[in-house]
């Protein structure tokens, strides 16, 4: 059905569905016009092609109950939304489900600074949290670059990363428990306060679920003191691969930094140009390198970092002076997505991550193969953890540039799992991803996976079509079930 | 429907969400419609796909407050300004969004006799408590104004429409502060009475255009230096050459100073004295942080005449006055307001400082104390420090 039709179909028209949905939250916080629905079936991702059913705005556990019990009798889809940040598709809805938008559903509930926990509704906006815990010497450690829009829900959903992360480890670490309102309308806790809860970890397997084992309502999650000293260093290549090796060097040498990512050249160029923070937009590659500590440590390391850098060719090492030039950096890094606009309208990425060793190889393999498919690549990486994040930057709008974009896509993805590497990162699989599930997956993982997922949700109603790949998911069932016509596109 | 929207600028959008928690609307309510990316994907909706022009698309332009507070934010720098403004250019001439009573207010705010005898009915109206609160219309509307003095021709100073009927004791004071400076000054007065810049904001563009051109003619007689006090004007007078696209708009533009970022490379020449002994929390107006880009000029002209300048710690995000619209959103305004008074609570200042009247007027109606830089500025060079206002 086409976008037109899409929006066409609006509000005026009563259904039983949205009916009661109203009727159970307020008239004002469940839309079904075409603009609302419309919205909710993109996130960042270039993924087309969902279809939302109304769109809620619940503020209470209670609310989402209400709504997940609403969906069982209605025997619709529920597909949880944070920000909309995601870039895999995760909250892109199939099927016209009812999406459960946690924009509402943004408090932070209770802050124990002894116990170093704090209790945050999941709308919670990831950078909000770190602010809020600011004047008390505190912050939430993982820093997803899009951490001041992403939201705490969506960080657990897809288990998500940062910068920073290869200090203090990706968001798992930080969860110590969620409450959860399960597809079919109960609602548990997994986890707990106590370091060592008894029994299976429960919320282990909650996070990274992508919203397909149900909606967390109410999280716990860890604070982490600030580090009394940062060292924030910038250092320029004129090869690409002296970047890489530099960053190997830096781990072999035991220092381990609380972030290392690098910038190629086109994408230096964007950001520098957004920022204006000094970049040197001659290099080839500029790694940005952090180290936090003491003092009198994190001086040494900073230039124990410099030196390993000098000796691997660098042709510029700079230090932050200040806390705005080190900020600034940051802002460059953590933009990065946003300002390949500025070569191209769109932007197709993977998240695959590659044994640090094989850095350097892979990058070269990766332009390659992007010249081969005449398709332009801007690279910006967690490079500690040897996360790549290619990004393929186009103009949709020229015919048959999607398809060489995806052709050139599926090779990178190939060459990283030959190179010992995994699918994604930190991006989720969502629906951008699932094709490659199998290449990475054994039948029998797969449906062990599956398993687990009809434990959570027997009916397939969460995330409906979200993870796992057709064939060893309930996926297909979901695909059979009715939408019913004429009221959904 | 064809929105008239250049297809280049909409699409150097990637969707990326970065923008969102900068939008103030987005802010308190947590509904992606009321976002720049939202907005900026449903102008595509209708403009590239024939979407209907629902009430909910039309909803979702009327609310957005122009702050632009997006625009900053933007790693793809994204010209959202350009884009809304077309919008709801289109959609008012389409009859879609503002309704066309309201240009006659618009008409009087080129009429400076006219403008000041209704803000005269209305100051009386204020103190006989027969303005509906929701208005925001302070109670204390001066009754009468001190003329205006010309004092040389170094530099205009552009007094503008509402501020001049309702703040010109804001004009007075900076005018004393640049002459304090030792330059002369000639205030634009009835010379030059409208800038076009709410109507610009409310989508009669033609009106505004009209604005622009006259007020070109009646300050270029000679090239000096045109400093405007107000943000909303300033932004507005700075973009005549984008939105006339001449030569001689362009190099009018480029003659417009807000008034402190022209005293902040001028600084050095005013006299030193004692401080004001208080703590000042700075309010950027969204025009002069967004759209100019020359906030930190205000924290360099005042640093020397108050104790101490406090930051907010919101981002700059929008305070919700928007030209015209807290009387069109009331509600929105009144929230959008809450949080930025939250943001001022949390770091209790003796005064707040914001360099435009739209946002004092709007803060002011909610309590705050709140004074224009220049005044605070003002208050030091005479030594009324203690005697605590005009
Ligand atoms: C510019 C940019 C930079 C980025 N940088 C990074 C980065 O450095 N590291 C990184 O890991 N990611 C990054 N991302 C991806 C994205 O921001 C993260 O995946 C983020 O965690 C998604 O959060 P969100 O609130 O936007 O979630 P959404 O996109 O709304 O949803 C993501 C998934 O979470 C599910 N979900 C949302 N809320 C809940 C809930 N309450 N309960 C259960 N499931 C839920 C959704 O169904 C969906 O499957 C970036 C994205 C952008 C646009
Ligand atoms: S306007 Fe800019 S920041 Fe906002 S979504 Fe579009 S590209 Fe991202
Ligand atoms: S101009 Fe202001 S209100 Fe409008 S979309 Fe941008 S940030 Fe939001």
């Amino acid at each position: 059905m086409s976008l037109l039709d899409r929006f066409r179909r609006t509000s005026n028209v009563a259904d039983p569905l949205v009916t009661a949905l109203q009727h159970a939250l307020a008239p004002d916080r469940v839309r079904n016009d075409g603009a609302e629905r419309s919205l909710a079936s993109h996130d960042a991702s270039v993924f087309e092609g969902g279809v939302s059913g109304p769109v809620c705005f619940p503020t209470s556990t209670d609310e989402v109950q209400r709504i997940t019990r609403i969906a069982v009798e209605h025997d619709r889809g529920i597909v949880p939304r944070g920000a909309g940040t995601g870039l895999a598709g995760g909250a892109i809805p199939l099927g016209a489900p009812i999406v459960v938008s946690t924009g509402k559903m943004n408090r932070i509930l209770e802050v124990d600074i002894e116990n170093r926990v704090a209790w945050v509704q999941p709308g919670v906006i990831n950078l909000d949290l770190s602010r809020h815990l600011r004047p008390r010497g505190f912050h939430f450690a993982p820093d997803p670059s899009s951490q001041q829009v992403c939201t705490l829900g969506g960080n657990i959903a897809n288990n998500s990363g940062g910068p920073h992360c290869l200090a203090y480890g990706v968001t798992d670490a930080h969860v110590l428990a969620i409450e959860v309102v399960l597809p079919n309308g109960d609602v548990v806790l997994l986890g707990g306060l106590d370091p060592e809860p008894g029994g299976y970890d429960l919320r282990g397997a909650f996070v990274g679920s992508e919203g397909t084992l149900g909606i967390a309502t109410r999280i716990a999650v860890r604070l982490t003191k600030n580090p009394p000293a940062v060292r924030t260093l910038l250092l320029s290549f004129a090869e690409t691969r002296d970047a890489a090796q530099t960053v190997s060097a830096i781990i072999a040498a035991g220092i381990v930094p609380a972030a290392l990512e690098v910038m190629d050249q086109r994408m230096t160029v964007a950001v520098e140009n957004y920022v204006a923070a000094g970049y040197p937009t001659d290099a080839a590659a500029v790694l940005l390198a952090e180290v936090e500590g003491l003092p009198a440590g994190v001086e040494i390391e900073a230039d124990r970092i410099a030196e390993i850098g000098r000796a691997n060719n660098a042709t510029g090492v700079r230090q932050a002076a200040s806390d705005e030039e080190r900020a600034l950096l940051w802002k460059g890094r953590k933009t990065a997505f946003g300002a390949v606009a500025q070569v191209a309208p769109d932007y197709y990425l993977h998240d695959t991550v590659v044994p640090r060793a094989a850095l350097a190889d892979m990058l070269e393999k990766i332009y390659e193969i992007c010249e081969r498919h005449d398709v332009i690549v801007m690279n910006v990486f967690h490079a500690g953890d040897g996360n790549l994040h290619p990004l393929l930057v186009f103009d949709a709008r020229v015919e048959g540039t999607l398809e060489r974009v995806h052709a050139a896509g599926a090779e990178i993805v190939r060459a990283s799992l030959d190179a010992g590497g995994v699918l994604s990162g930190e991006h989720g699989i969502g629906v951008e991803k699932q094709g490659y599930m199998d290449e990475l997956f054994s039948d029998a993982d797969l449906d062990h996976q599956n398993r687990l997922r009809q434990a959570f949700d027997p009916t397939c109603r969460a995330n409906p079509g979200k993870v796992l790949p057709m064939g060893h998911s309930c996926a297909d069932i979901q695909a059979l079930r009715a939408v019913p016509t004429g009221v959904w596109g | 429907m064809d929105l008239k929207l250049d297809a280049d600028e909409l699409n150097a959008c990637v969707q990326c969400g970065l923008c969102m928690p900068h939008c103030p609307t987005f802010r308190v309510t947590g509904d992606e419609t009321l976002s720049p990316r939202g907005r900026i994907r449903l102008m595509r909706e209708v403009h590239e796909h024939d979407a209907p022009m629902t009430a909910e698309v039309v909803d979702a332009f009327a609310t957005c407050v122009q702050c632009r507070g997006c625009e900053p934010a933007c790693p793809s720098g994204v010209n959202y300004g350009h884009l809304i403004e077309t919008t709801r250019e289109t959609l008012t001439r389409a009859g879609k969004l503002t309704p066309r009573w309201t240009r006659l207010g618009f008409f009087a705010l080129a009429h400076p006799r006219l403008l000041r005898a209704g803000s005269s009915v209305l100051a009386v109206a204020g103190r006989l408590r027969l303005v509906p609160k929701r208005f925001g219309v302070p109670r204390d509307l001066p009754l009468r104004r001190r003329r205006h003095h010309t004092s040389g021709t170094d530099v205009y100073l552009f007094t503008g429409c509402v501020m001049d009927a309702w703040q010109r004791d804001v004009h007075q004071a900076g005018q004393r502060v640049i002459e304090a400076a030792g330059f002369g000054v000639t205030p634009t007065g009835s010379l030059s009475p409208c800038c076009g810049a709410l109507q610009a904001h409310a989508g009669f563009t033609d009106d505004a255009r009209r604005r622009a051109t006259a007020t070109i003619a009646a300050l270029s007689e000679d090239d000096r230096p045109i400093l405007v006090d107000s943000a909303g004007c300033g932004a507005a007078m700075k973009d005549y050459g984008h939105l006339l696209a001449t030569p001689e708009a362009e190099a009018f533009s480029a003659r417009v100073f807000d008034i402190q970022e022209w005293l902040a490379e001028r600084i050095d020449r005013l006299p030193a004295v004692d401080p004001l002994p208080m703590c000042v929390a700075v309010q950027d107006p969204c025009h002069l942080r967004h759209v100019q880009r020359v906030h930190l000029a205000t924290r360099t002209v005042l640093q020397p005449f108050v104790r101490r300048i406090i930051e907010l710690d919101d981002d700059g995000l929008c305070c919700g006055a928007g030209g015209a619209y807290s009387v069109m959103q009331p509600e929105l305004a009144g929230e959008i307001r809450d949080r930025k008074i939250r943001a001022i609570d949390d770091v209790d200042p003796d005064v707040v400082a914001s360099a435009n009247p739209g946002c004092s007027m709007h803060l002011a109606a909610a309590g705050v104390n709140i004074e224009h830089p220049m005044v605070l500025i003002d208050r030091a060079l005479q030594g009324t420090a203690s005697a605590g206002g005009r």
